[in-house]
């Protein structure tokens, strides 16, 4: 049937049946070797290209800048922030993928970034070779760190219908610049970032970790099954400081080592005023610290500015084998042929600046390090007569004076062998113990010294923190343990040591150990961890930490505290060494320094000196004090501390109206016309303080303050014994330094009975016996 | 018995009458799916990327094609084929009217000037596309024409020289080379069959062969000064060397399969696709196949054409009629050729020419001419037993 259906059709032959087999194996074989080739690229390069599929990826593609956090000062004015600026991208693959939009996108750039790119040597010539050689590049930075104005206007552009969305392949990308709006404004404690957000300096460096914050990243990563997933993680923004450091008092303080610059530069060589000034001013009871200043100064803003260096003295860098083998660094002052020091000129920053020598880029570096350096900090000296207050203390509160002592001063002392001169060389003749304070007897105070014995004033030295750290919240704090002798040992202190220590000499301070332990003398005896940061605050501006004083120890009494705000006093007095630095309108207390300096090798050449004044106001209840350094000033005779007092004189006569310290002097219309001068000279425009009217409602109101500050300070006494151990058997808390009981509930010490009665000298006296 | 023997004739006409080859059609759709959920996974990326955020741009295009196409097929395969004897000569002139049109009117898309756009309709066609159709429908009439003709040089030299004339044209008015080697292939295979003897293919296939070599050779030589192919021809050789430029595709496409191992990525999960392989749902679709779902699905749909391909010729060794035979062989040779390039290419067997992989690859036109043709096939083999 079929076939004869079929009979007049043509049929498909065998032969084309054949070739029809024929043709699905050749179809078969080319499948078969197809797929054979399938794995062989599989099993061959399988491996190899699966790292280069993942190698294509961009997984960390981008990181997402943090804000570093502010410094504030107290007030919570800003000294260093974050500014958020933009870095110009060009994504050539993006532009390069519609050809119309080249040229728009070049004008608008041309247009709008010519001047920025140029910075970078980019201009639209550039561009278009960039263009043609990388076209599937999609990361180049054409400018940065543009701020927000010098890119709005493009933004605008862009986002407007004239660009008719033209604008291709170019964006932003965050980025931030650390800025100081006040510029060398309290350069040594804020310090600096680098552009990579690490703090190197000052409070940057020591809340490095606080300030910065976590950056965020847009990433790729690959998840359990080998998938591709992207991920943004938001960047953390770091946590705000807010010091303790006051701008306006800071700007005072550094006014005026200006001015003192400005008056004593270039008199015996030509350079600064002094190799270095330092200036700090601190709360008496809590050891905030208000102001802390030095001079040179450099700008935050640009710290490797060399113009700074300019009369500066020159420093090189040594290094040395210490006993032990390693190689130390030491950085001394460069000094001519004839030992006479080398400052730095105009000149000499012109070769640091243009020289490429790798030794002169060495010896730049060493200079601007110097310059860096935290004065008030970082630097140790011979305190000299400034340390006579501690002495006295010492005396005082070991009982081993009473301060009613009467020494004879023949203008020099023997002492182990050596004759120690008095600052006046002609003898104080007979001196009591505020006399020696107030002339700065250097026989006198080596009398002391000698009535409380090495073993003693070593103790009470070391106790009052001097060649200790005194942990400081700012860096470069050294280590001054090796600078002061102690008792016993073998190198340890001889009776020419207890001699010179008296007044200050031969051993080694910082600024901030010495106003540190100064401040325990004058606010009853608190012994409080100085610190320039109070609050930190998150990146909304909520407070985080505050940072209480911290209360160390009790250095002296309080009885003996008054005794040396008495004598203190009496420095300022007409007859005092340190008159020159009362203010106008004000009492304060304080005392002078007036140090010899030896040099790197110990030798003394009695033509250097370090001078300074270590004040504190009100003179009756401190309440802030200060301490001015002036390290080698620029003058014939150096020995005068009339340099450091005319700056306390001048700080604090601007700082205390500041401070809202009403007048406690008569001011006589000699005083008046010196400070409307001061006032004029200085360009100082607040309102005087009123003296005449307010002065006895004042002094009445400062009484009943200073009554209530008593109560205030005698339940503060209580935790100094309570923190006392306990004794197991009668339960009363014991007093360490006399081993007597107290009681609980009172305070009142047992076996101490004369104490109060007898006078606090002679119970001390007997305490320390023990 | 005589009942009986009644009963048998009816059921074998019943037989006759509704004989379809499911396994065809479930391979036909199965493929039809796949394709279309391949071009959905390798397309999102860029047709979010291109298309203004229409993830789904390229998919629903090739499903509304794909939808066409199975109405085209449904047609052809109830349409008479013995009327596409008389259609075929006005069907070639047609492609090649359409051919000569293409510079002139033609869109170009992607830099390439290919379609025509049907007025009214806002449909665009590949005049390369309808060759293809063409020419199955011609070399089968010619060769019946010409029967015992074939088998002298000068008959065999026309038979030859209708497609060759179409080759050309699609070469030089649609610069479209694949094609052309297509429609040539597709020639020469349907006259393989129809004539007796190998001794001729085996000799033409080794001078095609030994004059490739030759060309290869001399462009290796040549180095880089040669034109747009011979690059081509030197990324073939070494992509590596090209990885920036011609060899970009075929790179990236070699990196996708290898990286692919036995059973894949996962669907979808092709990183490859994400602007490596530009395109990823044209021509180099095979390659996201491999990296999806590895050697293990890449070596299945490849058994699936096999299938497909096995079972039109089936259809062709039992067709009624040598036209339906030489229809369905043309049909099957479309799709065997197209099959084996497009995976040649993709694992740089040969050099890259644009072809794409049947049923699957993006491309309305040619998914809509495809499943027409299987729609003769279809037809021819309903009426195998008649």
């Amino acid at each position: 049937m079929k076939t004869v259906k079929t009979k007049n059709v043509q049929k498909f032959t065998i032969g084309m049946k054949k070739k029809l087999v024929v043709l699905f194996i050749l179809v078969l074989l080319a499948f078969a070797g197809l797929a054979a080739k399938l794995i062989s690229i599989t099993a061959n390069n399988g491996k190899e290209y699966e790292k280069k599929v993942l190698s294509q990826q961009r997984y960390d593609s981008l990181t997402i800048p943090y804000k570093r956090g502010s410094i504030l000062d107290s007030n919570e004015t800003t000294l260093a922030w974050s500014e958020k600026v933009y870095n110009l991208i060009l994504d050539a693959k993006v532009l390069k993928s519609d050809e119309k939009n080249v040229e728009p996108t070049l004008e608008a750039l041309n247009k709008y970034f010519a001047g920025k790119m140029k910075e970078n040597g980019i201009d639209m010539a550039w561009i278009q070779d960039y263009l043609e050689k990388h076209p599937d590049k999609s990361y180049y930075i054409l400018a940065k760190r543009l701020s927000y104005d010098e890119i709005k206007d493009f933004q605008a552009f862009t986002a407007s219908e004239e660009s008719e969305g033209k604008i291709k392949g170019v964006y932003f990308e965050d980025d931030y610049i650390r800025r100081y709006p006040e510029n060398t404004l309290a350069c040594d404690v804020v310090g600096f970032a680098s552009a990579d957000n690490q703090g190197q300096a000052g409070l940057e460096l020591q809340y490095n970790d606080v300030l910065s914050g976590i950056a965020g990243r847009e990433y790729g990563y690959l998840d359990d099954d080998m998938k591709l997933e992207r991920t943004t993680i938001p960047a953390v923004d770091g946590n705000s400081i807010v010091s303790t450091i006051d701008v306006h008092l800071q700007a005072i303080a550094e006014k005026y080592l200006k001015v003192f610059n400005e008056e004593n530069k270039n008199q015996v060589h030509p350079g600064n005023g002094a190799n270095n000034v330092g200036c700090i001013i601190s709360n008496v009871n809590t050891g905030e610290i208000l102001a802390m200043a030095s001079y040179p100064d450099f700008d935050l803003n640009n710290p490797w500015d060399t113009s700074r260096l300019v009369g500066r003295p020159e420093f090189v860098e040594i290094e040395e084998k210490n006993s032990e083998g390693k190689t130390i660094v030491k950085r001394e002052q460069l000094k001519d042929e004839k030992g006479n020091p080398i400052y730095v000129s105009q000149e000499r920053v012109d070769e640091f600046n243009n020289s490429e020598d790798p030794e002169v880029v060495k010896q730049k570096l060493c200079n601007l390090k110097s310059l860096w350096r935290n004065y008030c900090v970082s630097d140790s000296y011979e305190p000299g007569s400034v340390s006579k207050p501690l002495t006295v203390a010492i005396g005082l509160e070991s009982g081993k004076i009473t301060g009613d002592e009467v020494y004879n001063c023949n203008g020099y002392l023997e002492v182990g062998g050596h004759k120690i001169h008095c600052h006046n060389t002609g003898g104080d003749g007979p001196v009591s113990v505020q006399r020696a304070i107030q002339k700065s007897c250097n026989v006198g105070l080596m009398c002391i010294a000698n009535q409380i014995g090495i073993e003693t004033f070593s103790k009470y030295q070391k106790n009052l923190g001097i060649g200790l750290r005194t942990n400081i919240d700012l860096p470069g704090e050294p280590k001054t343990e090796t600078l002061v002798k102690r008792a016993g040992g073998q190198n340890g202190m001889t009776p020419t040591d207890l001699a010179t220590y008296s007044f200050g000499q031969s051993f080694n301070c910082t600024m901030i150990e010495m106003i540190t332990a100064f401040n325990s003398l004058v606010n009853g005896g608190k012994y409080y961890e100085p610190h320039v940061v109070k609050k930190i605050l998150s990146s909304s501006g909520s407070t985080i930490k505050n940072i209480e004083p911290r209360l160390l120890k009790q250095t002296v009494s309080d009885s003996t505290s008054k005794k040396i705000i008495e004598y203190c006093n009496s420095v300022t007095e007409k007859e005092g060494t340190g008159w020159t630095a009362q203010p106008v309108g004000y009492k304060i207390g304080g005392k002078t320094g007036t140090a010899e300096t030896a040099d790197e090798h110990g030798v003394r050449n009695k033509r250097e000196y370090v001078v300074s004044f270590m004040g504190y106001a009100p003179a009756d209840k401190p309440e802030i004090s200060i301490y001015v350094v002036v390290d080698r000033p620029n003058s014939v005779a150096q020995d005068n501390a009339r340099f450091a007092t005319f700056i306390v004189h001048n700080i604090l006569t601007e700082a205390l109206p500041y401070l809202g310290y009403p007048m406690t002097e008569e001011i006589t219309e000699k005083d008046q016309k010196e400070l409307d001068e001061f006032r004029e000279k200085y360009g100082i425009t607040s309102e005087q303080p009123k003296v005449e009217e307010k002065q006895e409602e004042e002094a009445a109101a400062a009484s009943q303050d200073s009554e209530e500050k008593k109560e205030d300070t005698e339940e503060n006494k209580e935790p100094a014994w309570k923190s006392f151990d306990v004794d197991p058997a009668t339960g009363y808390y014991i007093n360490p330094n006399t081993g007597n009981f107290v009681d609980p509930d009172t305070g009142y010490e047992m076996g101490a009975s004369a104490f109060e009665d007898e006078g606090s000298d002679n119970a001390a006296k007997e305490a320390t016996k023990n | 018995m005589a009942r009986t023997g009644v009963n048998v004739l009816r059921r074998q006409r019943e037989k006759e009458e509704t004989y379809i080859d499911y396994s065809l059609i479930f391979v036909i759709f199965f493929l039809l799916a796949f394709g279309l959920v391949m071009i959905y996974s390798t397309s999102t990326y860029w047709a979010n990327l291109k298309m203004g955020g229409d993830t789904s741009y390229f998919f629903k295009h090739q499903f509304g094609a794909v939808l066409g196409g199975i109405v085209a097929m449904l047609f052809m395969s109830y349409f008479p084929y013995g009327f596409l004897r008389k259609m075929a000569f006005p069907l070639y002139a047609t492609s090649v009217v359409l051919l000569f049109l293409v510079p002139i009117i033609g869109k170009e898309v992607n830099g390439a000037k290919r379609w025509i756009i049907i007025p009214g309709l806002g449909l665009s066609i590949q005049p390369a596309e309808i060759a293809k159709i063409a020419v199955i429908a011609f070399m089968a009439t010619m060769i019946l024409r010409l029967q015992k003709l074939l088998l002298t040089p000068k008959g065999f030299g026309v038979a030859l020289g209708f497609p060759a004339f179409l080759a050309l044209l699609i070469r030089l008015c649609t610069k479209n080379l694949s094609s052309a080697i297509i429609v040539m292939g597709i020639a020469i295979v349907m006259l393989f069959i129809a004539t007796p003897g190998y001794k001729r293919y085996v000799m033409a296939a080794l001078s095609v062969l030994a004059f490739g070599a030759l060309v290869v050779f001399i462009i290796y030589h040549a180095g880089a000064n040669g034109n747009f192919r011979s690059e081509r021809v030197l990324a073939w050789l070494d992509p590596q060397g090209h990885a920036t430029g011609k060899g970009f595709q075929t790179l990236q496409s070699l990196y996708a399969i290898g990286s692919g191992g036995t059973f894949g990525k996962g669907l979808g999960e092709s990183m490859q696709k994400m602007g490596f392989i530009p395109e990823a749902q044209n021509d180099m679709i095979f390659s996201v196949i491999c990296e999806e779902l590895g050697l293990f699905g890449a070596i299945a749909v490849m058994l699936m054409f096999l299938l497909l391909i096995w079972r039109l010729m089936i259809i062709a060794n039992n067709a009624p009629d040598m036209f339906g035979a030489l229809l369905v062989i043309g049909v099957m040779a479309h799709i065997a050729i197209q099959v084996i390039l497009n995976i040649a290419v993709v694992t740089n067997t040969i050099p890259n020419t644009g072809i794409t992989l049947p049923f699957i690859s993006y491309g309305g036109t040619a998914v809509t001419f495809q499943l027409a043709e299987l729609g003769i096939a279809l037809n021819v083999g309903r009426n195998i037993g008649r």
